[in-house]
């Protein structure tokens, strides 16, 4: 390369040409030397975590096939043992879901158990490989299981505000609330808007700018359902005051759709 | 007068030999456990008397105390319906007391004569009946989840008549104590002791008899908090568990014992249906808007469509057809067995149906059909839908328009 360069910059023989310093070609020189480093020193620290990357592959291989090995071996063994049905006998009605009895539960767990283990094993290679290698260079890969709790943390926020936002919306209907989707929309985004401030904290992104645009934008969303559910259910509180008040008075009235216990009775 | 439906095929442990009956009392008010104590002496005059009780009972008279002993029984915690609780107690103490009948009371049950108790222990006592169910008289507007779900289910899959499945007062043979405890029992380890189980379930599958007798009108036990939100998703969710626990069973087809020729429906003051309807058709509507994302994962197009038209229907011709109803009910059971959906969030969706339900029952009622006969019209759209359930519950990714 360093020879390509002077080449490449070798003056030709033009008696009108200026003269050429020596400093023209110190400064090339560098330039030509500090993209050598650079290649050599990107170079081998791919050479010196190599090694590691093909080591965490192949713990996972193996480690995989070891667990699809044992839960194969636990699946039939567990079916011939009659493990369900004797679970079942002992421990009463565990309210299995039919895709996850326990026998395939426990097949699950030991594949996966293989799986994670041979990460572990995997990643202890690639970081003893990788901590002899980062003398030289930056923290890029560390960054990358910042990058991987960050999706993990957005998967489960987005469940759980799914869950909230079903869990408010079939309350709300079941209570009558007439904005029951808007509520639900609600906690919805509170989880989400919540769940995005944490997946950037976590991958340090933002600083106290994601802070500040957090406690603005939940607080307003908490305050916006405040007013639009206190003023949207004055109705609902005093009905439901109004219930409570004449179901002390007069047990025979059902607090919840306030209606005479004797004239509709569900049980 | 009672009708008995013999499942023969299923071989049986043999009946105990033991003397005396054993009365299962629930909590009942002070002042009105003398006048039970007289009804259950007129009741068996001769009859030695072992009573557990939660709460003490007045002294006898001297004539009395030879014959009748008293108990210490825990008191449960539901006391609106028999649970798990309640009958692992009554097994106990039937086998620690050699009891041959057992005779188990729920709340209110002061409000029975003399006759109907007599009626309910004498079954298992002479008649050798393994399960002796009270056949209440209701008004048309009560009783109506019963009505909706639990006995067209259970008359649909386990092949049975009886009429109030979760009947608070039973005749229980030991043999039947002793399979409904061991059924009971399957709840204590998941901590789950005050479910309500299911006799017409066990007796069904077990192949014990059954009979069923009419009880005047009764105090019925109310919940301590009448919420549908609470009591529906507690007592479908049960249901459906025990369904999916007996999934082997319910798939082969039965026949059906004789019917029995109960009681007419309670007179009772007229309902103002459109006044009574009005909330639970708001109700439903209301959902029809927000809910149709979480009922599409759980209904097919075809039942979706039908709860559309619904929707826009006039409440004075509001009503559901039966057959419409039977899908809605065995597609959330489905949804139940394959969890589609977290199971308090199906139970919760299921509520705006069911008063949908309850608002076409009424309107129906208030026409001037016997409710006796639009319930019997419904149970048997669930029997003839049993097929679907069938086939999806074995292949549920089947296409289903």
């Amino acid at each position: 390369m360093q020879t390509v360069a002077i080449m490449f910059f070798q003056p030709v023989a033009d008696p009108t040409a200026p003269p050429i310093y020596a400093n023209d070609t110190t400064l090339w020189q560098h330039i030509s030397d500090s993209l050598h480093q650079s290649l050599m020193s990107v170079l081998s620290l791919l050479l010196a975590i190599l090694p590691g990357i093909l080591a965490l592959i192949l713990a996972m291989g193996i480690f995989t096939l070891i667990g699809m090995a044992l839960s194969a071996i636990l699946r039939r063994g567990l079916t011939a043992a009659k493990f369900d049905e004797r679970l079942a006998r002992n421990r009463g009605s565990l309210d299995w879901a039919p895709a996850a009895s326990p026998t395939a539960l426990v097949a699950r767990v030991s594949f996966w158990a293989c799986v994670l283990l041979g990460l572990v094993i995997g990643v202890s290679a690639f970081d003893a490989s990788y901590s002899t290698a980062t003398m030289q260079t930056g923290a890029l890969l560390p960054y990358l299981t910042r990058v991987v709790g960050a999706v993990f943390l957005l998967i489960a926020g987005t469940l759980v505000a799914r869950f909230l936002a079903r869990s408010v919306l079939i309350g709300a209907v079941n209570a009558q609330l007439v904005y029951a989707r808007f509520l639900s929309l609600g906690v919805k985004w509170l989880v989400l808007v919540l769940t995005a401030a944490t997946v950037l904290d976590h991958l340090q992104i933002g600083g106290v700018v994601v802070e500040l645009a957090f406690g603005i934008l939940f607080g307003g969303i908490v305050l916006t359902l405040a007013l639009a559910v206190g003023l949207g259910s004055r109705e609902l509180v005093s009905r439901s005051l109004e219930g409570h008040t004449d179901h002390a008075a007069d047990p025979g009235i059902n607090a919840h759709n306030n209606i005479p216990e004797e004239s509709i009775r569900h049980f | 007068m009672a009708a008995v439906d013999p499942i023969s095929g299923v071989s049986v442990p043999p009946a105990s030999t033991g003397s005396g009956l054993l009365v299962l009392l629930a909590a009942v008010p002070a002042d009105e456990r003398q006048s039970l104590l007289t009804n259950l002496t007129e009741a068996f005059p001769n009859q030695g008397l072992l009573i557990a009780s939660p709460e003490p009972f007045p002294d006898l008279q001297a004539d009395l105390a030879a014959s009748i002993q008293f108990v210490s029984a825990p008191a449960s915690k539901i006391n609106w319906t028999l649970t798990a609780a309640d009958f692992v107690n009554a097994w106990q103490l039937a086998e620690k007391n050699q009891a041959s009948a057992i005779l188990m009371l729920g709340p209110d049950s002061s409000s029975l004569s003399a006759a109907e108790i007599h009626s309910l222990a004498d079954a298992v006592l002479t008649n050798a009946t393994d399960l002796a169910v009270a056949w209440y008289e209701l008004p048309p507007s009560a009783g109506l989840m019963n009505s909706a779900i639990l006995y067209p289910l259970s008359r649909a899959l386990f092949a049975s008549r009886v009429r109030f499945p979760l009947a608070p007062d039973l005749g229980l043979s030991p043999r039947m104590a002793q399979c409904m405890a061991n059924a009971a029992q399957r709840f204590a380890p998941s901590n789950q002791s005050e479910t309500p189980i299911w006799p017409v379930n066990e007796v069904s599958q077990a192949g014990f008899t059954t009979a069923q007798f009419p009880v005047t009108p009764r105090l019925q036990a109310h919940p301590n908090r009448p919420d549908l939100n609470t009591i529906l998703p507690l007592v479908a969710g049960s249901l459906f568990a025990d369904i999916d626990a007996k999934a082997a069973y319910w798939q082969r087809f039965r026949p059906l014992p004789p019917p029995f020729q109960g009681l007419p429906s309670l007179d009772s003051p007229a309902i103002d249906a459109a006044t009574e309807i009005a909330p639970m058709l708001q109700n439903f509507r209301l959902a029809c808007v927000n809910l149709q994302e979480i009922w599409s994962l759980v209904l097919p197009p075809n039942s979706l469509l039908g709860i559309k038209r619904l929707g826009t229907a006039d409440a004075s011709v509001f009503r559901i057809a039966d057959n419409l109803w039977a899908r809605i009910v065995y597609d959330f059971l489905l949804a139940y067995r394959l969890r589609t959906i977290h199971r308090g969030h199906l139970l919760g969706a299921l509520i705006p149906l069911y008063l949908a339900w309850v608002a076409s029952h009424l309107n129906i009622t208030a026409s001037g059909i016997d409710p006796e006969r639009h319930i019997e019209e419904v149970a048997l759209a669930f029997e003839a839908e049993k097929p679907y359930l069938v086939s999806r519950w074995r292949w549920p990714d089947r296409f289903n328009p």
